[in-house]
């Protein structure tokens, strides 16, 4: 590899689904030498999604390459507990010395591998092919199970295929109905709400939200309808429109009798949800509902069509799967999916949460969205990898489970964590937090010092977004390239070359090539034939610009819009399964009790390892606030601004009252970026969908309290 | 999988109404594995719908495909015996057996009755009523159990998809009908009916509709707002007799209700509709203790029999104690909603299934919990009322010591906003703050909250006024006051304020695209770059205007 000879690299931003499209243009020393604060400058560049437009997160990406607290080289823990700098070689024998030996006392599942939805799929790829033959472990998950697992289940389930967006995010701005259930887009993603713009013009935003969200004010002025349900009831409120929609005669009948299954169970599954029933758990008026519904199913008169999209905020659940497939389901029913102009989708959060899960982290995936207990899949990926079908493990556990086996008998006792910070994103994460230390092995690659490579035993150095080459695979399943802009600091390290570096002391067989080109090209022909296909792609032909939508067989032109024709089941139909709620493990009990809600805020992205070291993002939102309605903080005598204590069963936090009258009166909210003490996570629970494996992360049971000065002195003194 | 060992155990299920059809299809994993094998007999011969739908059905808002709840075809696929168009005649508790009306005798090893409920029918002349006691019912069993009433022509309730059809041919042809009875039911008919074209009367002898649910107050502004939608209501009205004509075919049919201050109110059709009772004429023969139902405790097992089960309307849930079962009268009742009745099938499935595997988790089950009162909505369109409880108590009524001493309860205290001119009402009644009833007539949105608040038990907001502007037009909070203070936020992507604006307009950044470059707002989704080219409108204009000014 040489070093970029251009002055602009024409790359994408390093965080969420968007990947809106920048430039990075290299920065000269000043006439007097004086080298350059960073080394690029950031600038919005034109593409379908963003159009030029970038958030302040964008903005500041490059500060994150002028950091002094960027981590140059390994760090072991030595005996007396504290991290110190040590050689790769040093590092590297260390680890694979520990596995080799875990392997032999206890198993090759003894050994864990947490992956990342912000890894390109070159890494992706790797990482799982890494842990299935070079380690030889079926222990492999990643933190996309907290984040698209239930929407993905749901997808596949109905479709016989995930693809968050079905069809390009421009198509969006010919609807004059988009219903948004649980994405506050307008500040994780906020260049996307100009695509919003038609449907606004055409009082046609529905979002529906239990916050009074920045999306959720983007409906004001009669640009559309803010739905506040109560927190957890989304899935009631999808069966009662879908009751709605078939009771009043507006359901799609042609659609559902050429396209689908199983419409008759639904219609029996929703005619117990009449809407007086559906206002009394919800807390949505009737009226409303009745509104709804008729708005979802106007398409006549020249107006543009529906969009259904759903995001993590209904997703979140045990119920998650279910409440997804209910979105799909009230989808179908109006004849959206497939049809040009309308659509369902679920937007991704992560950079590559879409590519993260295609290319084999899941704990029960091969690369192209195989299924790891297929037979024809192993042997089509094992003559890619060179190994005997046999060779490779069978499906492991999803996040949640491979988490709460680490130290435990017959459990993972060593564990690898790429692109992951754990101790702040997982649920009840005081458990994860103990648990992590019950390991004989933490090994963390990451580019900072997060929170979770604070507790390893080795830390291993990574390149970060700028200086590194590769592709990502966005919202709308498209693949982009990321390209690098600037040299890694030297003792920094490519998980590429990491991976290659402990396979080959792994005595591993197989290739791990160092050149992401390479790799690309070898995922590419893993997945031929696969759902997620992307064997006619490359890096040359992506560096063409073209508009690279999987699946991409060799020889084709690649598929911006899927289902036109037909579903990826085998019948080409797409199936309804009827879902009902379930009852809640967790409820509200007593006056005392308030829902606790979590999300994210414009300014950070996820455990905020990245954000909260940008200055001028961490300055905007620097510290833990609990948002709470004025009536609910009379009640309890908290003023706005003082300290607050939220607690369960499960943790304790403090933080600052922010009272606003955007939420719910029984309903509190708290960002989950914030770290140790500080995390909205101490607090969540760990229970899971039965699908998807997805936490609860969205409702949980907690109990205010004002703090007086006195509390907070002897919280200082413990 | 099938279960190695004992035979499967043998769940018999009379009644295949919503209640009982939800038990049947949350028994099915049980059947699934081999732990039980269940025969549902239901006297109707259609699949279990939802009763709650029946006016719209029989006003033509709804078909049966949209109010279907569990298909007996899939039943019977999934392994269910389902016998439809069958009466159980007779429990043989000694031989354990159901004695149906074809002779055949099903065996049971649990017994669950889910019989339902059927409507009143009040003493009127001209219509004739059977009692249903045990010499009663020894006598004319048979005749008794397949037949709920023996109305006249022109005379029905409304219950079943027979008596819909009555309905809907009436409406149909836009004709007369007189509702008896001014209940939520009666409305509700009333009300679609009126809005399918139909000439609709309702008459009821209080003073205001719904009197069961609701206040005065309450009842004047929903009387108001049901004329406005066309119904016509005879109140203080006490219905005495019906009148009847000859018919060409040599028959006599309804043709007005006569009430007993001598109106005669003229009608095509007269709805009965005077409240509902159980339906529990198999356990009155088979010897079972009935109250206002079958007498179960909060298990749902019968007080005579621990192999049989009551649940829904046809089940009178009380935990029996020595001096209940020693009293001749027992207080309490069915609740007549649906809610509750499926929160006990669903229970009660979990608790078959556990004894079906002998799972030491059957005896660790946890009772349903008790249901408190469920609140009552009216299922009308443009019409809201919703209501729980006694709503009785007016603002500056004080509750008489109860003389519980140190136990004794806060007292309730009721706020209470009216504007009948405007159709709205609302009266909460709270004991320390936790609603105990409420009714709310006309405000949708704070209906809703209430019912949130008062099912969760969580406590209202001191300024009970928030829950009124919920159906304001200000609602969810306040819109920013003045969209040009220096705080409010323009750009929202890149979080740029007023005052940043101003200060970079003022610093020579006077059009849209250098505020851009200045402080980045406008340069995410562009949505607000309408927003900043007035803000630099403001600005220069103020500017302007300083400068004008006389220092």
């Amino acid at each position: 590899m040489t070093a970029p000879a251009a002055l602009a690299t024409d790359t994408h931003c390093p965080y969420c689904a968007l990947q809106c499209a920048m430039s990075l243009t290299r920065t000269l020393p000043a006439p007097d030498g004086t080298a350059p604060r960073l080394p690029v400058e950031v600038a919005g560049r034109d593409f379908p999604t963003n159009r030029g437009g970038l958030c302040k997160k964008g903005w500041t990406s490059a500060e994150l390459l002028g950091r002094g607290d960027r981590l140059t080289a390994p760090l072991i823990r030595d005996a007396d507990g504290i991290l110190q700098e040590a050689s790769w070689a040093e590092a590297l024998d260390l680890v694979a010395a520990t596995i080799r030996r875990l392997r032999d006392e206890r198993g090759a599942d003894a050994i864990g591998v947490f992956g990342g939805g912000g890894l390109t799929n070159e890494k992706a790829y790797q990482l799982g092919k890494f842990a299935r033959i070079a380690i030889g472990t079926s222990r492999i998950d990643y933190n996309g199970r907290f984040c698209m697992s239930s929407a993905a289940a749901a997808g596949n389930r109905a479709f016989g295929l995930d693809r968050g967006l079905p069809f390009p995010l421009e198509d969006l701005g010919t609807a004059s109905t988009v219903l948004l259930l649980g994405s506050n887009v307008a500040e994780t993603m906020p260049p996307f709400i100009g695509h919003l713009a038609a449907a606004q013009a055409a009082g046609g935003l529905i979002v529906v939200d239990p916050r009074r969200s920045a999306t959720a004010r983007l409906t004001d002025e009669g640009r559309g309808i803010h739905v506040q349900p109560a927190p957890g009831t989304d899935l009631v409120l999808l069966l009662g429109l879908i009751h709605l929609v078939l009771a009043e005669g507006l359901a799609d009948e042609a659609y559902l009798a050429a396209r689908t299954t199983g419409i008759g169970p639904l219609r029996r599954s929703v005619s117990a949800w009449w809407p007086e029933r559906v206002q009394s758990v919800t807390g949505v008026p009737v009226p409303m509902l009745r509104e709804l519904a008729r708005r979802l199913a106007s398409t006549g008169d020249g107006r543009g069509g529906t969009y259904i999209l759903t995001g993590r905020g209904v997703e979140q659940h045990v119920d998650g799967t279910d409440t997804a497939t209910a979105a799909i389901n009230l989808a179908l029913v109006l004849g959206l999916p497939g049809r040009p102009g309308a659509g369902y989708g679920t937007l991704t959060g992560q950079g590559n949460g879409q590519g993260g899960r295609e290319h084999g982290q899941k704990c029960d995936q091969l690369p192209g969205y195989r299924k790891i207990t297929d037979p024809e899949a192993r042997r089509h990926v094992a003559s890619v990898w060179g190994v005997d079908p046999e060779s490779i493990p069978g499906p492991g556990l999803p996040a949640v489970a491979l988490l709460d086996s680490l130290g435990e008998q017959g459990g993972v006792h060593a564990l690898l964590v790429h692109g992951s910070n754990v101790v702040v994103s997982a649920p009840n994460v005081q458990t994860v937090r103990d648990r992590l230390r019950r390991l004989e092995l933490l090994v963390v690659c990451d580019f900072f010092l997060s929170e979770t490579a604070e507790l390893a035993d080795v830390v291993l150095p990574t390149t970060q977004w700028a200086e590194e080459d590769g592709t990502m695979t966005s919202l709308e399943g498209r693949v982009i390239r990321r390209r690098r802009a600037v040299e890694a600091p030297a003792g920094v390290r490519s998980e590429l070359w990491i991976m290659r570096e402990l396979a080959t002391r792994l005595g591993a067989p197989g290739r791990f090539d160092l050149d992401p080109a390479v790799v690309f090209d070898e995922l590419a022909a893993a997945s031929a034939g696969g759902i997620a296909d992307y064997s006619g792609l490359s890096h040359a032909l992506l560096d063409t610009g073209i508009a690279a939508h999987w699946p991409f067989p060799a020889g084709s032109g690649g598929t911006p819009r899927l289902f036109a024709e037909r579903f990826a089941h085998d019948d080409g139909r797409a199936r309804i399964v009827a879902v009902r709620p379930s009852r809640w493990e967790e409820v509200v009990e007593t006056a005392h009790d308030l829902t606790l809600i979590t999300g994210r805020l414009l300014e950070h992205y996820q455990s905020g390892t990245q954000t909260r070291r940008i200055a001028e993002l961490d300055d905007a939102q620097p510290e833990l606030f609990v948002q709470i309605h004025p009536a609910t903080a009379a009640r309890l005598g908290i003023m706005d601004g003082s300290t607050v204590e939220v607690s369960n069963p499960r943790g304790s936090l403090t933080a600052a009252a922010r009272i606003d009258q955007s939420i719910r009166h029984d309903t509190v909210f708290l960002p989950f970026h914030y770290s140790g003490a500080a995390s909205a996570n101490l607090l969540t629970q760990d229970a899971v969908d039965p699908v998807s494996g997805m936490p609860d992360f969205k409702r949980a049971v907690v109990r205010l309290r004002p703090v007086t000065t006195t509390d907070s002195t002897a919280r200082g003194l413990t | 999988m099938t279960a190695a060992g004992p035979r499967p155990l043998r769940v018999v299920l009379i009644g295949f109404g919503p209640v009982g059809a939800r038990l049947a299809e949350d028994l099915l994993p049980g059947i699934a594995s081999g732990h039980l094998v269940l025969t549902v007999i239901g006297q109707e011969r259609v699949d279990a719908y939802n009763r709650v739908l029946v006016a719209e059905y029989a006003v033509g808002t709804a078909e049966l495909v949209d109010m279907t709840l569990v298909s007996a075809d899939d039943l019977a696929e999934a392994g269910v015996r389902t016998l439809l168009g069958a009466t159980a005649l007779r429990i043989d508790r000694v031989a354990r057996h159901v004695v149906l009306d074809s002779g055949e005798r099903v065996p049971y090893d649990r017994l669950v009755l889910a019989t339902g409920a059927r409507a009143n029918v009040p003493t009127l002349d001209g219509i004739s009523r059977r009692p249903r006691d045990l010499p009663t019912l020894e006598k004319y069993g048979s005749d008794l159990l397949q037949v709920d009433h023996d109305l006249p022509d022109g005379v029905r309730v409304l219950r079943d998809l027979d008596d819909a059809d009555a309905v809907r041919t009436i409406v149909h042809r836009r004709g007369r009908i007189v509702v008896l009875g001014a209940g939520v039911l009666g409305l509700e008919i009333a009300l679609a009916a009126a809005r399918a074209g139909a000439t609709v009367v309702v008459v009821h002898h209080g003073p205001t509709p719904m009197p069961r649910n609701l206040d005065r107050g309450s009842g004047s502004v929903l009387a108001r707002a049901l004329r406005a939608a066309g119904v016509e209501i005879v109140a203080h009205s006490r219905a005495e007799a019906i009148g009847a004509r000859d018919t060409p075919d040599g028959g006599r049919r309804f043709d007005a209700l006569i009430t007993a201050d001598g109106k005669r109110i003229a009608g095509d059709l007269l709805l009965l509709s005077c409240g509902v009772g159980a339906r529990s004429d198999l356990a009155v023969l088979a010897g079972l203790r009935t109250g206002a139902g079958v007498l179960v405790g909060e298990d749902l097992v019968s007080w005579s029999d621990d192999r049989i089960f009551a649940i829904g309307d046809c089940a009178h849930v009380l935990e029996p104690t020595a001096e209940l079962r020693s009293a001749r009268v027992v207080p309490g009742g069915p609740s007549g909603l649906i809610g509750p009745g499926w929160r006990q099938a669903e229970w009660l499935a979990e608790r078959l299934i556990a004894d079906a595997r002998s799972s030491p988790d059957s005896a660790r089950l946890r009772p349903p919990p008790t249901e408190r009162a469920t609140t009552v909505a009216l299922k009308a369109e443009g019409i809201d009322v919703v209501a729980v409880g006694d709503v009785e108590m007016e603002p500056w009524d004080t509750e008489t010591d109860t003389g519980c001493g140190v136990h004794a309860a806060a007292p309730r205290s009721v706020s209470l906003w009216a504007d009948p001119d405007h159709g709205r009402y609302v009266k909460m009644l709270t004991r320390a703050g936790v609603l105990t009833a409420f009714v709310c007539v006309g405000m949708p949105r704070a209906a809703a909250e209430l019912t949130l608040l008062y099912e969760s038990g969580g406590e209202l907001p001191a300024d009970r006024s928030v829950l009124l502007r919920l159906d304001g037009p200000d609602a969810g909070g306040a819109p920013s006051a003045d969209a040009f203070a220096p705080s409010t936020t323009v750009c929202t992507c890149n979080g740029v304020t007023v005052a940043r604006i101003t200060e970079a307009a003022e610093a020579g950044s006077t059009t849209v695209t250098c505020i851009g470059k200045a402080t980045r707002a406008g340069t995410g989704c562009g949505g607000c770059t309408g927003r900043i080219a007035e803000v630099l409108e403001r600005t220069a204009r103020t500017s302007g205007l300083d400068a004008a000014l006389p220092v």
